[in-house]
């Protein structure tokens, strides 16, 4: 058995694991307002990587953008990523067995990933590009690769109700 | 009344072949969801800024237009697939308590936003009381939001 199998296990037995599952309020509650902090996250990062990817918001700076909106989106990602837990939490073998999931956990790490890259390398010369409608390549791979990978999240995260490939 | 309209409805080719697929159904929500998003995205951004919020270094207007065409685009793809799932579930959603509050606030929250939201949205800086603004703004919020949780309620508790 993997460790992480083993790890879903155990916390499928966690008592207030059990309690999550068997209530009628806490799943649609929680998946509510997963919905609803998404599009607080997912709106405001769209917004912004429209601006990075020169076709939205072209009037205003890229890091006004980035700057402003980035509280809102820390706390919707916030949001997210605590209901997120939580329902994961509650079912842990649902998830587990559902692929559906693991390609969203992946394009969640890819993202992260693309973000960190962007700010710790193109994000340094935005001083020569902030105001320009025509932005650098790299500022640009950087817009598309996190509007792909955040639609692939939003995408596979509704489908993840579906069990087309569940192993059982 | 609107019974044998629903009826036709999940009658139709269209109705049949989507419930036949296995996919079709799951993928029309996947991209509900995304333009959802962006559509949410598009709408917050002007919400945030008209309660003096999020873009404040920019006026409002600016703003507005900006957003206005991803928040047309979004308005367009959640119409286009939405159409579909109330085709092939007309029944369920016919019965759907949640489904009818939805539309109900939908469409006031829809005429607010080319009416009064707009008006407030587009008018000259300077021109509209930072309290009138900051209202329109918490308004237009609360409606959407309504509209998407009354939404996800559909299929979670119908």
């Amino acid at each position: 058995m993997t460790p992480l199998r083993s790890l879903f296990e155990w916390v499928d037995k966690f008592p207030t694991s059990i309690a999550i599952r068997e209530g009628a309020v806490a799943f649609p509650l929680l998946l509510t307002i997963h919905v609803v902090s998404m599009c607080l996250f997912a709106g405001l990062v769209i917004m912004m990587d429209l601006r990075l990817l020169g076709v939205g918001n072209l009037r205003t700076p890229f890091s006004q953008v980035q700057r402003r909106l980035f509280p809102w989106q820390l706390a919707g990602i916030t949001m997210n990523a605590i209901t997120g837990l939580i329902l994961v939490y509650g079912q842990p073998m649902r998830y587990y067995s559902n692929i559906f999931f693991w390609v969203k956990t992946i394009m969640m790490i890819l993202a992260g990933a693309n973000m960190m890259a962007f700010h710790n390398s193109t994000y340094h010369s935005i001083a020569k590009w902030d105001s320009a409608a025509t932005l650098p390549f790299w500022a640009k791979m950087a817009a598309v690769v996190s509007l792909v990978l955040w639609a692939g999240v939003i995408m596979s995260g509704r489908l993840i109700a579906y069990n087309w490939f569940n192993p059982v | 009344m609107l019974l044998p309209f629903f009826t036709w409805l999940g009658n139709t080719t269209i109705a049949v072949t989507i419930r036949d697929s296995v996919w079709i159904y799951a993928l029309d929500q996947a991209l509900h969801l995304l333009c959802l998003a962006i559509f949410a995205g598009a709408v917050l951004i002007v919400d945030l800024r008209l309660l003096g919020r999020g873009m404040r270094d920019r006026p409002v207007s600016q703003v507005t237009r900006d957003a206005q065409p991803w928040m047309v685009w979004g308005l367009i793809g959640l119409t286009a697939t939405g159409i579909p799932q109330l085709m092939s579930n007309s029944i369920k959603e016919y019965y759907s308590g949640y489904f009818w509050v939805k539309m109900g606030i939908l469409l006031v929250a829809f005429i607010y936003m080319f009416s009064i939201r707009n008006r407030v949205a587009m008018a000259d800086e300077g021109r509209v009381a930072p309290i009138r603004s900051k209202l329109v703004g918490f308004v237009s919020i609360v409606l959407w939001a309504g509209v998407a949780i009354t939404a996800r309620l559909i299929g979670l508790l119908s």
